[in-house]
């Protein structure tokens, strides 16, 4: 048997009546890895982080995080979820303050750690302003920096990018990569695959509540066409799927005939991803 | 000998830790729902000015009506409004739901006991505040005698606040929405505390509504108030007793409903 993963999710099934959300599902995160968890809506990637959280409890397998079960692990694990979950009266730094003393954060400790939090993630100018008031990309901030702040050893992130602008994407990103390179096991879903490439993570798609391929970035998206568009004034496009979108571009560009106004470059999504392990292109 | 002390020490201090840290996440999640309160204090306001107007308008019929009419008076609508803000306790804890809070708390450290009970605590005072106010009005204002034994008050005053958010805990964990625990906890508040004899004396109702009245946990309240006022230990100790085992039942079922994540697909 190999070594324990800080996260080790072993044959976990969940059922609600007759829909199965997880099918022996298993998945090991390592320290100081990033696991991408994509998959579309349904496919189990909630219910699965419920699980981790200790919300719902699976009907068969288990779940160890640093070898204890989730329930004794709460203050192991630093956790996003997908709904903002806020108190809209409530401001940035009370609630930043309220989850660093129940993950066990005291007087300075919390100060500093809110103080470099608010730093990484930008919240600075808005620490005193009720989240009711904040745009979406503020609000999914705020909730992860609360997941953020004790430094857990694990990071279970859901969408957290979700509705936030390129600033706070990237801000979120640098943030997530930093506390992987100091050791924190990070499982990450995403519907936006260029995510992963930044974040630099391993990917496991889950569909139908089962992990149905797992490798690095290359390995599974790296292979896959990718799109080059020109649009011409007239209002007409011309669209070539290419594996080189980069040197595709310049071809066409320097080929073209007529005035280009436009220019989109578009990367394989998880649609794609998807087709290609239905007729087997990805292992 | 030492070989054998030390590990009992090890295993008390490592016990004093866990109470310790217990107590401290109870605290600060109290702390957290005492600046919620002071943010939207309109309701509780409400239902402290409103029974003060109440007991000043409706003094001279009281008295005209019943003997002992100003203490009628001031307990009846004490009991009123404080089955009235049992929408209080309950909103407060559903709007936890609504906002996905409580299942975010539930993520933290903090157990489910931890976080109902730094979640009712700063309600439960509110309780006990706005009845020991409007009491304390009652003897000032409107001429109720001061009680002969202010603990038997504070004893009465205990058990029907615990009786009061167990109820609006249990129905909070019932309702789907906060429309539908407006409709629960007014329609219900009125009822029973009209029932109960908080309005109108039970003394000038018709006789089944004095039986039906027993139905009623505010009969209890009601009882208990006067009893506690007149310096009747007895009285209070056994309608206290009642109005425990009420709470108890209650709080028992709003505690099953939450710790097990409370149907979180059932909200509207």
């Amino acid at each position: 048997m190999g070594r324990e993963g800080v996260l080790d999710i072993v044959d976990v099934t969940k059922r609600y009546g007759l829909v199965t959300a997880l099918d022996r599902l298993t998945l090991r995160v390592e320290p100081g890895e990033i696991v991408g968890l994509v998959g579309h809506n349904g496919a189990g990637k909630t219910t699965l982080v419920e699980i981790i959280s200790g919300l719902v409890r699976p009907d068969s397998g288990t779940v160890l995080i640093t070898g204890h079960p989730p329930k004794q692990a709460r203050g192991l694990v630093g956790i996003a979820p997908q709904n903002l979950a806020l108190y809209p009266s409530i401001t940035v730094h009370e609630h930043l303050e309220l989850y660093g003393r129940l993950a066990g954060l005291r007087r300075r400790a919390l100060s500093a750690a809110i103080d470099d939090l608010a730093l990484g993630l930008g919240l600075t100018e808005i620490l005193d302003r009720s989240t009711g008031v904040l745009s979406g990309g503020q609000q999914r901030r705020t909730q992860a920096a609360a997941a953020l702040l004790n430094r857990p050893p694990v990071l279970v992130l859901d969408e957290p990018t979700a509705g936030a602008d390129l600033s706070t994407r990237q801000a979120m990103l640098d943030l997530i990569k930093q506390r992987a390179g100091e050791g924190a096991a990070v499982l990450y879903t995403t519907h936006y695959l260029p995510e992963l490439t930044d974040l630099d993570a391993s990917i496991a798609v889950i569909r139908q509540g089962s992990v149905v391929a797992r490798g690095n970035y290359d390995e599974l998206v790296g292979g896959l066409p990718g799109e080059v568009v020109l649009h011409y004034e007239d209002g007409s496009a011309r669209r070539v799927t290419t594996h080189d979108p980069a040197s595709e571009l310049i071809t066409m560009l320097s080929a073209s005939e007529r005035p280009v106004t436009g220019v989109d470059v578009n990367h394989a999504t998880l649609d794609d991803l998807y087709q290609a392990l239905a007729v087997g292109h990805v292992a | 000998m030492l070989h054998d002390v030390a590990p009992t020490h090890r295993i008390r201090r490592s016990r004093l830790n866990t109470v310790r840290e217990s107590l401290h996440r109870v605290l600060a999640i109290s702390h957290h729902n005492v600046r919620l309160r002071l943010r939207d204090p309109g309701q509780a306001i409400s239902y402290l000015v409103l029974p003060m107007i109440l007991m000043v308008v409706l003094k001279p019929l009281y008295i005209r009506a019943v003997p002992g009419g100003s203490t009628q008076v001031v307990i009846g609508l004490v009991v009123m409004f404080s089955v009235l803000a049992v929408g209080i306790a309950g909103s407060s804890i559903l709007v936890e739901r609504q906002w996905h809070t409580w299942d975010r708390l539930r993520q933290t450290r903090a157990g489910s006991a931890e976080i109902l009970l730094g979640k009712v605590a700063p309600i439960y005072l509110l309780m006990l505040l706005q009845q020991t106010i409007l009491l304390t009005f009652g003897c000032v204002v409107i001429g109720m005698p001061w009680p002969d034994s202010p603990v038997l008050v504070a004893v009465a005053i205990l058990v029907w606040s615990f009786a009061l958010l167990a109820i609006g805990a249990a129905l909070a964990t019932i309702a789907r929405s906060l429309s539908e625990l407006g409709a629960i906890s007014d329609v219900g508040a009125m009822v029973l505390s009209s029932l109960a004899g908080a309005l109108v004396p039970l003394s000038i109702l018709p006789g089944w509504v004095e039986v039906a009245a027993h139905a009623s946990p505010g009969y209890y309240a009601l009882e208990m108030l006067r009893a506690a006022v007149a310096g009747d230990t007895r009285q209070v100790l056994g309608n206290a007793a009642v109005l425990i085992a009420v709470g108890l039942a209650a709080g028992g079922y709003a505690i099953h409903r939450l710790a097990r994540g409370w149907g979180r697909t059932r909200l509207l």
